[in-house]
């Protein structure tokens, strides 16, 4: 049997800047190829922080977290190296893109970094993924000048340009526009098939969120961080049957 | 806590701290250092620019003021006692061992420095830091190393270049006033003041005071979580802990010195 994608065992997961404030604690989370999960909460409820702590960019002081097999822990190595290769992180925000780089630059950088390659060489590769994003007019652009959609997009692409088997994604929607909003749903219901231009292969995607109700369609696992705690809600049913009031909070804006 | 042991301690835990951040980049530098030359070369290449080409002009303008103050009266005082012969010994040590490197190092840190603390400390405040871990590449390699080996070829060559605009510009001052000695005479005896251990000596400083500036100024930049507001003390700190460094490397050449 194939090693889960994520697997984490009694993990506290704790601020990133703050390694003493523990955020969420005893995370029990299986992460299967292909699956689709949701991870939503109320904001500063631990939600960035396990995704990064997913990513293998944070140290944790409880628990074990192994991704692809590798158990990652926020160090470097040789072997943690590979398994950020194969993971995609797209930051909440801007998407903590160079901004004093160009967006082709941005996204070109892990390409010419671990193949060693000049900006030159990589250029058609990388266009050509700009353009599947819709990206390519803003190639020459600065990437801290983008408006947040367009930064965020921006992001995306710089996270799939290794074609990762695991796409982590915080706040996909948050601060979106309609139109925006409907590109990231689209987009992200189509990788989670296998985007025919990106290869085909199915991706696993780990979407972290504090407003589940743009991707209720989208995700087949939710999972909650709410007041320190970590509670795995099953499929849309379970989680939109759930009789937590608190929880239903979460999916409800009604005064 | 008396107030002196605890700036003692937390001096030597800094210092401890800063040591630790110096030997993980020099153990970066050699287990990668031919990984990606191609995205990394350039990067030095940058750094070589700013800390070197960039701050040329006016390491030229204080050889110069260097030369015309101290060289340029130093050698009309001695001229005056009748003491030519000790002309070379005191130039060597004066500027050659001493003032060069320092003001190097010094001029470096005040026109390169202080703007990469901030810049560094910028990209760890807005967590770019963390997007380069997240793509799978290492932060001391592409941010620490390429000011590592930028800020030291810097420092060394732009002390050789302080050396030179001293000797000369003291040379000039001291035949205008009067030196009746011709330029030849004149580097006859500066060489004859220096010994053969002096060249790796200063090869030795001034390496060591490239790797101290830089990794001081990496390692306030990005050693430690940083918000924006941040960035003003560290600084400062950058600022102080490598005047201090400097000066205590400085100091320990100097036995080494007194023996030759």
């Amino acid at each position: 049997m194939a090693d889960p994608v994520i697997q984490m065992t009694d993990v506290t997961v704790v601020h990133s800047r703050a390694p003493g404030v523990p955020l969420v604690t005893g995370v029990d989370w299986r992460v299967e190829e292909g699956e689709c999960w949701v991870v939503t909460g109320l904001q500063g409820s631990g939600k960035t922080a396990l995704i990064e702590t997913a990513a293998g960019l944070h140290p944790y002081p409880v628990g074990e977290v192994q991704v692809f097999g590798q158990r990652v822990h926020g160090t470097e190595g040789e072997g943690v190296e590979e398994v950020r290769k194969r993971v995609g992180v797209v930051f909440d925000g801007h998407g903590r893109l160079f901004g004093s780089q160009t967006v082709l630059e941005n996204v070109a950088l892990p390409l010419c970094y671990h193949r060693n390659h000049a900006l030159e060489e990589v250029a058609d590769e990388v266009m050509g993924l700009l353009k599947v994003l819709g990206l390519e007019a803003l190639a020459g652009q600065a990437a801290g000048r983008l408006g947040r959609a367009w930064a965020h997009r921006v992001a995306l692409a710089r996270a799939l340009v290794q074609r990762p088997g695991l796409l982590l994604v915080d706040n996909p929607l948050t601060g979106m526009d309609p139109y925006h909003a409907r590109w990231w749903r689209g987009f992200l219901g189509r990788l989670m098939v296998g985007h025919p231009d990106l290869g085909g292969t199915p991706m696993t995607l780990v979407l972290a969120t504090d407003d589940p109700r743009g991707l209720l369609g989208l995700g087949r696992k939710f999972a909650v961080t709410h007041a320190g705690r970590w509670r795995c809600m099953g499929d849309r049913q379970e989680f939109e049957r759930c009789e937590d009031p608190e929880l239903r909070e979460l999916l409800h804006d009604e005064d | 806590m008396d107030p002196v042991v605890r700036v003692f301690v937390g001096g030597v835990d800094t210092a401890r701290r800063i040591g630790a951040f110096t030997l993980i980049s020099l153990g970066v530098l050699a287990t990668k250092f031919g990984k990606s030359p191609r995205v990394i070369r350039p990067l030095v290449q940058q750094q070589i620019l700013r800390a070197g080409v960039n701050v040329l002009p006016i390491v030229c303008f204080l050889g110069i003021a260097l030369g015309v103050v101290i060289v340029g009266q130093t050698v009309l005082l001695l001229m005056q006692v009748g003491q030519e012969k000790l002309m070379g010994p005191l130039l060597v040590t004066v500027v050659v061992r001493e003032l060069a490197p320092l003001t190097a190092a010094l001029v470096v840190l005040a026109r390169v420095g202080t703007a990469a603390v901030t810049e560094l400390g910028t990209l760890r405040a807005v967590g770019e830091v963390e997007a380069l871990e997240a793509l799978g590449i290492d932060p001391i390699h592409y941010l620490v190393v390429p000011r590592l080996i930028g800020f030291t070829v810097s420092i060394v060559c732009l002390t050789v270049y302080m050396i030179l605009f001293a000797l000369v510009a003291g040379y000039v001052v001291a035949f205008l006033q009067g030196l009746s000695m011709g330029p030849a005479a004149f580097f006859r005896v500066i060489a004859d003041g220096l010994s053969w251990v002096d060249f790796p000596l200063l090869a030795l400083k001034t390496v060591a005071f490239g790797i101290l500036t830089s990794q001081i100024i990496c390692y306030h930049g990005l050693a430690e979580p940083l918000r924006l507001e941040d960035l003003g003390r560290a600084t400062t700190r950058t600022v102080a802990h490598t005047l201090v460094a400097s000066l205590l490397v400085d100091a320990v050449f100097l036995p080494v010195y007194l023996l030759i």
